[in-house]
């Protein structure tokens, strides 16, 4: 799918355009808020469960390589075969040519971000490998050939109109309905025959646990399931950042990532596997694959701040939680990652060059970071971004900013730096800036600051600095006390 | 060539700067740890109801199997396949289908892949199992999968009818986690927690029941 990350803001103004869709912005987010809460207020002490998650992850990144190599360590002794990419082309090659050697048809898919990430489907695709991806939104989304509106509900969003003539078009739907209830139940039908006869199977990972070399996949459909349990072969993606130090730092974070993510005490399905299947067993994979994907993340981990965006476990909550995506939804940004989610994740991945307006489009208020069950500090990433971008930092890809926003600047610290030019200026700037107020508002400027006031005022500056009232005050009571 | 992309990723990774981490917050016990029996089968049945699954509560296997019996009765089974676990042996299904005029399948029946997913996908009305755990932290079962214990008749059938006894159930998943890994030796291939029918809410945020998994779940409590 084409990343489109450099087209934010005029994506966001179509989406804004969107009434049906801003109708359901305002409607959803705050139940999965409600939902989210509640399922909070299950646990003893909600703060420090949340603190612990982020403890859990901080540590797993600390220790991130000695954890992976204790994870294949273990994965490998319980027979799984551990394979690593540097990038996309390199996971998706290998998961082609498997395909390929096995004679495989079809495959079906569990939801797995980071196979959106690196574009798996069209690879397969274009080796004539159908792929079926059965989470029943994100076959939705494939079907119409969209990115995630939201990573937990992917085409939550779509209308049920256009789901019903999608059906009809795409899986032969028999009787058109409007009823949710029934479209998905035709989709459980199509989707059925898809795992009953499958030989390959493809799903994410929520937790590679290095203790005992375990896989965790959090789910409430059942496709994940099946996708594993069904077929003879069993692949299963990774990015590199998924380890997690012991099974029982494992079942915190699936806490924190159920009620995160819909408020659930437990998602419908935890299915955690240690190896292919046993001889004697009858389903289950006899092949089990684990592509551990790095695709940029080597990288972002050599920065201790940027590190810290490894730390998230795509549980969505901060998309609904942000004011931002409230207005323009998933699209808007472009790509597999949407929300501040994605607005600290994309810029790593993708360069600051491509992503210039993502880590600007925030209101840095902080909502996403309340709420983040593993402790990152969104808005300080962003601003992070902002500096190193214009500091033009060679290890983030950062864009050249404007000659005159160059120029600007540098004359801006020079006198910031040099006390009686700075004196002097604002001394000087006070008539010219307010020239423009009106009523004590200046809400438009004439030249390059036009655009600041787009969507801002400011109000007028005074007109004395606070040191000239200062000496004035001073100068009328030394006068008034001699006076006595 | 695999082995020089895994030391090149792994020696970039040791060789950026090292980071201190937070220590671990004291974390408070769940409420489950300090109940007694009969307290934690009443959350547990709680938790359950909540999340719509039907529960029956019989005092010995005897009774469970009269329970089984309506349950046949009220979903008009006529053809299920049981796994062959340790709870569901003791239930002696064999004998209860020739009385009931029921068929009783087991993955062990069929001699390959194929003909048993054609069994489980298409001639199954039901999948009878056992658990190995019940955790009162939520609505959870848990199941190891091994030659007795086969993935998908939990799974493919529309109803999925599982044998609880009570003194596998546990206050907190910590428990079933240190019985289940606690030897990184004997670690089972698969292992599952499961808190009610298969469900979703992709369309429209409405939620249903029944999505790929069982629309229903029914679970009879032993003991």
């Amino acid at each position: 799918m084409e990343i489109k990350t450099e087209q934010f803001t005029e994506l966001a103004k179509k989406e804004l355009k969107n009434d049906r869709q801003r109708l359901f912005l305002k409607l959803i987010p705050p139940v999965m808020r409600m939902k989210r809460e509640a399922g909070f207020s299950t646990l003893p002490d909600a703060p420090a469960a949340m603190a612990c998650g982020a403890a859990i992850r901080a540590e797993a990144m600390a220790r991130l390589p000695e954890l992976l190599e204790e994870f294949e360590k273990n994965a490998t002794a319980n027979g799984m075969k551990v394979v690593w990419a540097r990038d996309d082309k390199e996971a998706n090659e290998f998961i082609r040519n498997l395909a390929k050697e096995k004679g495989i048809q079809y495959v079906t898919k569990g939801k797995s971000m980071v196979t959106e990430e690196t574009a798996l489907n069209e690879v397969l695709e274009e080796q004539g490998i159908e792929v079926w991806e059965t989470d029943l939104g994100e076959f939705i989304a494939q079907q119409l050939h969209r990115t995630p509106f939201h990573i937990v509900g992917p085409a939550i969003n779509v209308p049920v109109e256009e789901v019903r003539d999608l059906f009809i078009e795409k899986i032969g739907l028999k009787e058109p309905t409007l009823d949710p209830v029934k479209l998905g139940y035709a989709a459980r039908l199509f989707l059925r025959d898809k795992f009953h006869h499958v030989k390959m199977g493809i799903t994410g990972v929520n937790m590679a646990v290095a203790e005992t070399g375990t896989i965790i996949n959090v789910e409430n459909e059942g496709n994940i399931r099946f996708t594993k349990a069904s077929p003879p072969i069993q692949v299963s993606v990774m990015s590199l950042e998924k380890v997690i130090p012991t099974m029982k730092d494992a079942l915190h974070m699936v806490r924190l990532l159920c009620r995160s993510c819909t408020g659930q005490r437990l998602s419908v399905y935890v299915s955690m596997d240690s190896g292919p299947k046993k001889k004697d067993e009858i389903d289950g994979p006899e092949e089990l694959y684990i592509v551990i994907v790095d695709n940029g993340r080597s990288k972002i981990y050599q920065d201790v701040k940027a590190r810290e965006v490894l730390r998230c476990i795509r549980c969505g909550a901060c998309l609904a939680g942000c004011p931002v995506w409230r207005q323009i939804g998933g699209y808007a940004y472009g790509w597999a990652y949407s929300g501040p989610m994605g607005q600290v994740l994309n810029p790593m991945l993708l360069g600051l060059d491509k992503t210039q307006e993502l880590y600007r489009a925030s209101t840095l208020c902080g909502a996403c970071k309340s709420i983040c069950p593993v402790g990152i500090d969104h808005p300080s990433l962003f601003l992070y971004y902002r500096s190193k971008d214009v500091l033009e930092d060679p290890n983030f890809k950062s864009k050249e900013r404007p000659w005159a926003e160059r120029q600007f600047f540098r004359i801006w610290s020079f006198a910031a730096s040099t006390p009686w030019l700075w004196n002097l200026g604002v001394r000087m700037a006070r008539p010219f800036i307010n020239k423009d107020a009106r009523d004590g508002i200046i809400s438009k400027a004439i030249g390059p600051s036009e655009g600041w006031f787009r969507n801002r005022d400011l109000p007028s500056m005074a007109g004395f600095t606070f040191h000239d009232r200062w000496k004035k005050i001073q100068n009328t009571e030394s006068r008034g006390q001699k006076s006595e | 060539m695999e082995q020089s992309v895994r030391d090149e990723i792994l020696t970039k990774l040791k060789a950026a700067p090292k980071a201190a981490f937070p220590a671990r917050p004291h974390l408070p016990p769940y409420k489950t740890l300090s109940m007694d029996r009969e307290q934690l089968i009443a959350e547990f049945i709680t938790r359950l109801t909540e999340e719509a699954v039907v529960v029956h509560r019989a005092k010995d296997f005897p009774e469970a199997l009269e329970k089984l019996t309506v349950v046949a009765l009220e979903e008009g089974l006529k053809k299920v396949m049981a796994t062959a676990d340790d709870v569901v042996l003791r239930l002696d299904l064999p004998a209860w289908g020739k009385k009931n005029d029921i068929q009783i399948m087991t993955p062990r029946d069929f001699p390959d892949r194929e003909s048993y997913r054609d069994a489980v996908f298409d001639q199954a009305q039901a999948g009878i199992t056992g658990v190995d755990f019940a955790v009162a932290e939520s609505a959870t079962i848990g199941l190891i999968h091994n030659q007795d214990q086969a993935r998908l008749v939990s799974l493919a059938p529309i109803l999925h009818i599982a044998i609880v006894p009570v003194d596998r159930l546990v206050p907190v998943y910590e428990q079933v986690i240190e019985k289940v890994f606690g030897n990184k030796k004997q670690c089972p291939s698969q292992f599952v927690f499961i808190s009610g029918p298969s469900m979703t809410g992709d369309i429209q945020g409405v939620l249903f029941k029944g999505m790929h998994g069982p629309r229903k779940v029914i679970v009879i409590l032993v003991g």
